[in-house]
C-alpha cells in the first residue's frame, strides 16, 4: 500500500516540469563533463605515447653496435644490469639462441612474448611498448613500461569518481528538492484553481516570499479570484437590492388591493378578481421573500451562531407537525426507527428545521395521493445523514442538478403549488452547514440525502 | 391602547393606522427614525410598530437606543427579508417580535395585543377551563361536559396554548412559534389540519364550538 503510494508519488513527481528540467540539466552537465574529460584524456594519452616512443628511439640509438653477437650480448647484459625491468626491459637474442638482458623476450608471429628472467626480475603489470631492431646478427628488443599511461588513467578515473559523481548526486538531489518545493507550490495553485472552479471564490494561493514565475502566477490567480468574488458579490448585492426594493411596492399593492377588496360586496365577480389579485401578490412576495432569505443564508452570518443541534428531535418534531397535513392530502408520512440518544450536529436549529420542512413539503407536493414519505437518520464514520424518501415519480437522473437551481421546475410540476425555490433553499442551508445534499433514486421515487459532517469529537455510534 | 407606528411608506402606514383606529386604539405615526426616537421616549406608548428601514435612524438602532435609555415599551419590527438573521438581529437589538411584509392586518393586530398585555396575559392556573371544557395539564386530562377526551400530545399542547391565551387571537405563525419553535412560514396548511383534528375531538361531538376561526387572523377560544 505504502509502496504503491510511493511509486505513484514518484510517477507524479516525474510528470512535473521542474523534475524534468532538473533531470535534463543534470544530463547536459554529465555529457559536457564527459566530453571535456574525454578530450583531455585523449590529448594526454597521445602525449604520453609520444613520450614513450621517443624514449625507446633514444634507447635503441644509444646502444652502439658491435659485430660479434657475444660481445654485444655482454654489453647489453652490463647495460641492463642497472635497469629495473619494471621500468624498462632490454633484451638481446643471438642467432644461436642465447639471450642477454634484464628479461627474456621472443618474437612470436610479430608479437613480443616477454617473461621475467628470474624471480627477482619482476615485470610491470601495466604492459610495455616495444622497439625491436636487428643488430649484430641477432635481435635487440627494448621495452618501456606503460605505467605512466596507467597512472594517467587512474588520475582520470579519480577525476570522474571524485568530481563528476558527487556533483551529479548533489545536483540531482538539489534538482529533486527544488522540484518538490515547486511541486508543492504547483499543488497549491492547482487546488486553488479547483476550489475556484467549484465556486468557492474566496480560495487564494498562499503568498510566497520569492518573486518568481510561480508566485507571479499565484498572484495572478489571486487577482482573478478577487475580481470574480467582487463581481459575484456585486451581482448578488444587486439581486438582493432588487428583491428588497420590490418588496415595498408589493407591500403597497397588497395594501391597496386590501382596501379595494374591503369596498366590494362579497360574492361579486369584482370581489373574486380582487381576491385572485391578492393571492398572486402574496405569491410574488413569497418568491422575493425566499430569494432574499436564500441570499441571507449564503451570506453565511448564521455560521457564527452555530451550536449543538439534536437532529433526532428535529426529525420527530417535523414528522409530528406535518403528519396530519400529510394524511389530509392522502399521503403517509412515517419515521424510521430513530436512535435512543440525541444525534448532535453543529448547526442552526431553525435553519435545519427549515431544511427538513422544505424536504417534507417538496415530497408532499410532488407525489400523488397514496404515496409514502419516510424520514430517517443514517450514520457513517464521517457523517450523519438525514434522509427523506418517497415512492412517488422521482426525478429523472438528468434533471436532478437542474431542480436544485433557483426557480427551476420540472415540466410536470408547472401546475403544482410552490415557487421552485424549496430545494435551492434546502441546498443553501446544507451548504452553509458544509453538508452534501444529494438527490438519489429510491426506485421508485426520490430520496434526498443531506450528509452533515459529524461535529468534532463526536463519538456517536450507529444503530 | 396607545400605539406609535414608525413607518416611512405612507401607503403601508395608512393601512396600519386605519386598521388600529378601527379597533379602537389611539395611534400616532412618524416617518423618520430620529423623530421617532424622541417621541417614543416621551409620550407613554403601549406598543411600537417599527419598520426596519427608516430615514434618519434605522429601526434596529432606534430600538437599541430606546433600550439603552431604559424604555421598555414592547416593539414589533416590520421587515422585508425575514430570514433567521433578521429575527436574531431584531431580538438582539431589544425588539420583542417581528413581522415580514407583506402581512395581513389581523396578524399584526394579534401580535400587538399579545405584546402589550404580555406579562399578565398568560393564564397560570393549574386547571384551565372554557365553557364546559376543563383541562388539567398536570394530570394530562381533558374533559368536556363530564366526558373525558383522549388527545394526542400535540393536540393537548395546542389546546393548552389556546386555553392559556383565552379570549385572544392566536395566529398560525404565533402557534407555530409557540408550539414547535418554528419561525418560518410553512407552505402547507399545517396549523389548519392540527386545528381541525383538535376540533374533531373537542368540538364536533358537542353542541357549541369552542375554537373560533377569526377571519384573516387566526384562532381563539372564548369563554
Amino acid at each position: 500500500m505504502t509502496n504503491t503510494m510511493g511509486l505513484a508519488r514518484i510517477r507524479h513527481l516525474l510528470r512535473s516540469s521542474q523534475v524534468r528540467l532538473a533531470l535534463g540539466l543534470v544530463a547536459v552537465f554529465v555529457i559536457v563533463n564527459f566530453a571535456t574529460l574525454g578530450f583531455a584524456w585523449l590529448q594526454l594519452l597521445s602525449k604520453s605515447e609520444d613520450q614513450i616512443n621517443l624514449t625507446l628511439e633514444q634507447q635503441v640509438a644509444r646502444l652502439s653496435e658491435t659485430n660479434d653477437p657475444g660481445t654485444f650480448g655482454a654489453l647489453i647484459e652490463t647495460e641492463a644490469a642497472d635497469v629495473d625491468p619494471k621500468q624498462r626491459v632490454i633484451v638481446f637474442n643471438t642467432p644461436d639462441g642465447r639471450s642477454f638482458g634484464n628479461a627474456r623476450a621472443e618474437m612470436r608471429s610479430g608479437e613480443v612474448d616477454l617473461r621475467a628472467r628470474d624471480a627477482s626480475g619482476e615485470l610491470s603489470d601495466d604492459g610495455y611498448s616495444f622497439r625491436t631492431k636487428a643488430m649484430a646478427s641477432g635481435v635487440l628488443i627494448v621495452g618501456e613500461s606503460r605505467s605512466s599511461i596507467s597512472d594517467l588513467r587512474e588520475t582520470f578515473v579519480g577525476l570522474l569518481s571524485f568530481a563528476i559523481f558527487p556533483t551529479l548526486l548533489i545536483s540531482l538531489g538539489a534538482g529533486v528538492w527544488m522540484a518538490l518545493v515547486s511541486a508543492r507550490r504547483v499543488r497549491h495553485i492547482e487546488s486553488t484553481l479547483a476550489q475556484l472552479t467549484r465556486g468557492d471564490l474566496s480560495a487564494r494561493v498562499p503568498s510566497a516570499d520569492h518573486n518568481d514565475d510561480l508566485s507571479r502566477i499565484g498572484a495572478g490567480i489571486n487577482r482573478m479570484g478577487a475580481s470574480q468574488e467582487a463581481s459575484m458579490s456585486a451581482l448578488r448585492q444587486v439581486s438582493t437590492d432588487i428583491a428588497h426594493d420590490l418588496k415595498t411596492p408589493i407591500q403597497r399593492i397588497f395594501v391597496l388591493l386590501k382596501n379595494l377588496r374591503a369596498g366590494i360586496a362579497k360574492g361579486t365577480p369584482e370581489a373574486d378578481l380582487a381576491d385572485r389579485a391578492l393571492t398572486e401578490t402574496e405569491r410574488a412576495a413569497a418568491v422575493f421573500q425566499s430569494l432574499l432569505v436564500i441570499a441571507q443564508i449564503e451570506g453565511g452570518s448564521a455560521k457564527s451562531r452555530f451550536d449543538a443541534v439534536d437532529l433526532r428531535q428535529i426529525v420527530s418534531t417535523f414528522v409530528d407537525i406535518y403528519e396530519p397535513a400529510a394524511e389530509e392530502g392522502g399521503h403517509r408520512l412515517t419515521m424510521d426507527m430513530l436512535p435512543q440518544t440525541p444525534v448532535i450536529v453543529c448547526g442552526d436549529k431553525t435553519l435545519l428545521g427549515q431544511l427538513t420542512a422544505n424536504l417534507i413539503e417538496n415530497a408532499l407536493r410532488h407525489t400523488p395521493a397514496e404515496s409514502s414519505i419516510s424520514l430517517g437518520l443514517a450514520f457513517n464514520p464521517q457523517e450523519i445523514v438525514l434522509r427523506v424518501a418517497d415512492n412517488g415519480p422521482g426525478i429523472p437522473e438528468g434533471e436532478r442538478d437542474n431542480v436544485l437551481r433557483r426557480l427551476y421546475r420540472l415540466e410536470r410540476s408547472r401546475t403544482t403549488t410552490g415557487n421552485g425555490l424549496g430545494l435551492s433553499h434546502a441546498l443553501a442551508i446544507a451548504e452553509l452547514h458544509e453538508a452534501r445534499l444529494r438527490l438519489l433514486d429510491n426506485s421508485p421515487g426520490l430520496c434526498v440525502e443531506v450528509a452533515l459532517p459529524r461535529s468534532a469529537g463526536d463519538q456517536q455510534q450507529s444503530i | 391602547m396607545k400605539v406609535l407606528v414608525i413607518e416611512d411608506d405612507q401607503t403601508t402606514a395608512d393601512y396600519i393606522v386605519k386598521g388600529l383606529r378601527q379597533e379602537g386604539h389611539i395611534v400616532d405615526q412618524v416617518a423618520n427614525g430620529r423623530e421617532a426616537l424622541g417621541q417614543s421616549m416621551n409620550a407613554g406608548y403601549d406598543a411600537l410598530v417599527v419598520d426596519r428601514m427608516l430615514p434618519g435612524l434605522d429601526g434596529l438602532s432606534l430600538v437599541k437606543a430606546l433600550r439603552a435609555a431604559k424604555v421598555t415599551t414592547p416593539a414589533i419590527f416590520l421587515t422585508t427579508v425575514g430570514g433567521v438573521d433578521d429575527r436574531i438581529e431584531g431580538l438582539q437589538s431589544g425588539g420583542d417580535d417581528y413581522l415580514v411584509k407583506p402581512f395581513v392586518f389581523g396578524e399584526l393586530l394579534a401580535r400587538i395585543q399579545a405584546l402589550a398585555r404580555r406579562p399578565a396575559a398568560i393564564i397560570q392556573e393549574s386547571v384551565l377551563s372554557a365553557d364546559n371544557l376543563s383541562m388539567d395539564p398536570g394530570r394530562r386530562k381533558v374533559t368536556r361536559a363530564g366526558r373525558e377526551i383522549d388527545l394526542l400530545p400535540r393536540e393537548f399542547a395546542l389546546l393548552e396554548h389556546l386555553l392559556r391565551h383565552k379570549g385572544r387571537v392566536q395566529t398560525r405563525t404565533m402557534l407555530l412559534e409557540a408550539l414547535w419553535d418554528i419561525s418560518f412560514d410553512p407552505q402547507t396548511n399545517v396549523v389548519e389540519t392540527h386545528i381541525s383534528r383538535l376540533r374533531a375531538k373537542i368540538d364536533k361531538p358537542f353542541e357549541k364550538e369552542l375554537i373560533e376561526t377569526v377571519r384573516g387572523a387566526g384562532y381563539r377560544i372564548n369563554d
